[in-house]
């Protein structure tokens, strides 16, 4: 314990030089600006940005990008909450309630509590890194594609909470994005499915613009329909001192145990490398479901249903730093970018760099806490510009946030076919939101099913064609119980249901 | 007016004529440095390592160059670009492993026949790898024991370079074995680490941490002679399995340019691997510095496209 805190102090006097504090406030600002485009998540954030670093010192150059990778995961959820568009998989659970609540002219209170539960989720999850990491490492070290399958499984399962209240069109909406996910080429075989030739599918269909697409566009043309442009829009006087800018106490005291609940759920689900931050957010919001005494109250605008996936994802992006730092394997897009920077320097991330490079693992370690403060302030003090957003009207909104989906779609792979791909799955995401079928199922499904796919598929050469292989290995054991078990109590607890239905029936019928 | 036309009739003709009389003395405009991929990857970074030398040491007549990604289609987008410029030297691109795997998998319209060859710089070769607490401590190790059990090798993609350094291998020691594709670099790291595999083919720098730390064991290089970064592990040639591949990086122009433009590049190419900011590149990437100039370049394009048609053919990915 002492020799935690003499390494965070030694990381603080790294991270609070004059030049590497600059650095850290340019990072988290671009970050949070840059998650507020839809499209340009983390990853394309860091890539961009890389160049400008060149000149910089390795551990300045780290503490910006990580800035900027953090900053995003903040700055991703205003989109999600004020228009409805997830810039990336990992905030599409926070659409569920955020956006409602937004619609229930409580905007400026669920930005607050974003930024809080971001808050929290990121600073638990760099405390838990301090206290936890090297136990951590040999635990992400520890898991091959089997124990990735079930972990897959586990938040494909959870999914269905997700679904709204119609079960059926949830699984056809979960269905549709499955089969999205079988464009491309076989992880395994290698023979290409549905790409016909053309060298922009070989790689698949990559849910960002399909994101965009169900939920942005989708949303756009729902309100255009239901005459939304027509309708004078009230003036929201939302100022720091306004009554419905601050969450109520309400808010804060239901949600007391959501903030840790999310971070901790979170956190795990993202030190283990693979959708962390997605799967963590998906686990978040479920678990926040069941256990609320008031589940219908989820997908209407419930704080819980927002505080809970936000504060997973950040608690998510900082677990993932676990596996860069301490075994050089990168859990998602953004931190391969970060990995790829890093060898640049001609760091090389292993299980040796926080012992060669203590100034530099200590120092990022350091600066997170100042960077998530930083956060904190700037997300709330913008809150008033973001607010002000909702009193233009309707109708000069529209080709904004068009040109804004069109750009960022277009920025990520310089892709017509994926241009394309964001219109055609627009009028789809209408059709969608019309008919009610969830366009969450159908990306979380997109993103998740290609996963499951290729780590069964994996499973089953590793395990020579035999299924033994889920119960051979002893995480993998553990694992498939928890998974049947969550299966078991579920059939038991639907044909309860049916049976005390039933009797009612039966009793009233006589 | 007369004046006017004649003042605009002048200079059309020279714009028109200028290129034609100044081929001379290239280069004398401003070069479009081509990156097929997106900022940040491996292709970017030689690319902008290149040109920041020949900025820095002034090896372009003083004109420009424009660095531009054109990423999209693992490569296809960015390579047709430059090889629509047929004959003209004022376009130029880096190779990597996609500028051979892309088209031979997908309809592209062009492949590397399409390019002038100017020089290899570098090569990606692999390390077939083992944890530090398996058993085995040479290839002859992995060999034996696949012919009592089943030997697993995992890396990344279905029909990348790491299966065709694993199958070529397999080729030599005329053995079986199981291939576990990863679908990305982290997967395959923990594939290994997990116990999940016996060994994985992977590019040394992805590695190097763990290799560093004591945790794994490279027992094979897939280039012909060792690398110039780890000078430690033997080439799987040197221990028996006649074979070498590893994915070009390096610098082609369009087709049609003419002798003269091959040579200068070739010739500036040559003082930009005497720097020392490409020396300090290759040692940062983990990269071997062995280079092959002008049509040698070609040469090796050729053998190489060859290796990885073969192996990709006998698994069956394509026909």
């Amino acid at each position: 314990m002492e020799e935690l805190f003499s390494n965070l102090s030694f990381g603080l006097s790294v991270a609070l030089s004059l030049n590497n504090l600059l650095f850290l406030v340019i990072g988290v600002v671009v970050g949070m600006i840059v998650g507020i485009f839809p499209g340009f998540g983390p990853a394309a954030g860091i890539a961009i940005l890389i160049p400008m670093t060149f000149g910089l010192e390795p551990t300045t150059a780290i503490i910006m990008l990580s800035g900027i990778y953090y900053g995003a995961m903040y700055g991703g959820t205003i989109t999600s909450i004020l228009i409805n568009t997830p810039g990336e998989s990992a905030t599409v659970a926070s659409t569920l309630d955020g956006y409602p609540l937004a619609k229930n002219g409580r905007a400026g209170p669920a930005l607050v509590m974003q930024a809080i539960a971001s808050f929290i989720g990121g600073t638990i999850g760099v405390v838990l890194i301090c206290a936890f990491t090297p136990f951590l490492a040999n635990f992400a070290a520890s898991f091959g594609p089997s124990e990735y399958f079930l972990i897959v499984m586990l938040g494909l399962l959870l999914l269905t909470t997700m679904m709204g209240e119609n079960l059926l069109n949830g699984i056809i909406s979960a269905l549709l994005g499955f089969a999205i996910a079988i464009v491309g080429v076989d992880a395994i075989s290698g023979a290409q499915r549905y790409t016909f030739g053309s060298p922009e599918l070989i790689g698949g269909i990559y849910f960002v613009p399909v994101a965009i697409g169900l939920f942005g566009i989708g949303e756009l043309l729902n309100c255009l329909y239901e005459g939304q442009h027509r309708q004078a829009t009230e003036k929201l006087k939302i100022t720091f001192m306004s009554k419905d800018f601050w969450p109520e106490a309400k808010d804060y005291i239901e949600s007391k145990v959501t903030f840790f609940r999310g971070a901790i759920i979170g956190f795990i689900a993202g030190v283990l490398p693979g959708s962390g931050a997605t799967i963590g957010s998906i686990m978040a919001y479920s678990i926040e479901k069941k256990v609320a005494k008031d589940p219908e109250k989820f997908g209407k605008g419930e704080m819980r249903g927002l505080v809970a996936p936000e504060s997973a994802n950040n608690a998510a992006s900082a677990g993932a730093m676990v596996p860069l730092i301490s075994l050089g394997i990168p859990g998602s897009g953004a931190t391969a970018v970060l990995l790829g920077a890093l060898l640049m320097w001609g760091l090389q991330p292993g299980p040796l760099l926080i012992v060669e490079q203590p100034d530099l693992v200590w120092g990022l370690i350091a600066s997170m806490y100042l960077g998530n403060m930083m956060l904190v302030l700037i997300s709330i003090l913008a809150i008033p510009l973001f607010v002000k957003f909702l009193d233009i009207p309707y109708r000069l909104v529209v080709p904004v946030i068009i040109i804004l989906c069109v750009i960022g779609t277009f920025a990520l792979h310089s892709s017509i076919i994926e241009t394309w791909m964001l219109v055609f799955t627009g009028i789809l995401g209408f059709g969608m939101k019309r008919f009610g079928y969830s366009p969450a199922a159908t990306v979380l499904a997109l993103v998740l099913g290609a996963m499951a796919e290729n780590t069964f598929l994996q499973s089953l050469i590793i395990g020579d064609g035999s299924l033994r292989i889920f119960i051979d290995r002893p995480i993998s054991m553990f694992l498939s119980c928890i998974l049947l078990g969550i299966i078991v109590v579920t059939i038991v607890l639907r044909v309860r249901k049916m049976l005390t239905n039933h009797g009612e029936e039966g009793s009233s019928a006589h | 007016m007369t004046k006017y036309k004649k003042a605009v009739t002048a200079v059309i003709l020279s714009a028109v004529l200028f290129p034609l009389c100044a081929m001379a003395e290239y280069p004398e405009k401003q070069l479009d440095y081509t990156v097929a991929f997106g900022p940040g990857g491996g292709n970017d970074t030689m690319s902008r390592t290149v040109v920041n030398i020949m900025k820095k040491y002034d090896m372009f007549g003083g004109n420009n160059i424009r660095v531009t990604n054109r990423a999209g289609g693992s490569g296809a987008i960015g390579f047709n670009y430059v090889a629509q410029k047929v004959g003209d030297p004022y376009h130029a691109t880096s190779t990597s492993g996609n500028f051979l795997g892309t088209p031979i998998v997908s309809d592209t319209g062009w492949t590397y026949k399409d390019f002038t060859p100017i020089a290899l710089l570098a090569q990606d070769a692999m390390f077939l790898t083992v944890r530090s607490d398996s058993p085995f401590n040479s290839l002859e190790d992995l060999v034996n024991y696949s012919k009592t059990k089943d030997l697993k090798i995992g890396g990344t993609g279905a029909a990348g370079p790491e299966r065709v350094v694993a199958g070529l291998f397999a080729k030599a020691a005329d053995i079986k074995f199981t291939y576990v594709p990863s679908q990305d670099d982290g997967g395959l790291m923990t594939s290994l680490t997990s116990k999940s595999v016996d060994a994985i083919v992977a590019n040394p720098s992805e590695v190097a941490g763990q290799v560093a730390a004591g945790n794994f064991r490279p027992l094979g290089y897939s280039e012909r002679q060792r690398s110039t970064v780890f000078p430690d592990v033997p080439t799987f040639a040197e221990q028996g399995y006649d074979f070498e591949f590893s994915l070009p990086r390096g610098v082609v122009l369009p087709s049609g340019v003419s002798k003269e433009v091959q040579d200068w590049w070739v010739a500036t190419l040559k003082k930009v691997v005497e720097t020392p900011e490409w020396e300090e590149y290759l040692v940062t990437k983990g990269l071997s510095g062995n280079t092959i100039w002008g049509d040698d370049f070609g040469g090796y394009l050729e053998k190489t496209d060859k290796d990885f048609r073969g192996v990709l053919k006998e698994i069956g990915v394509i026909k």
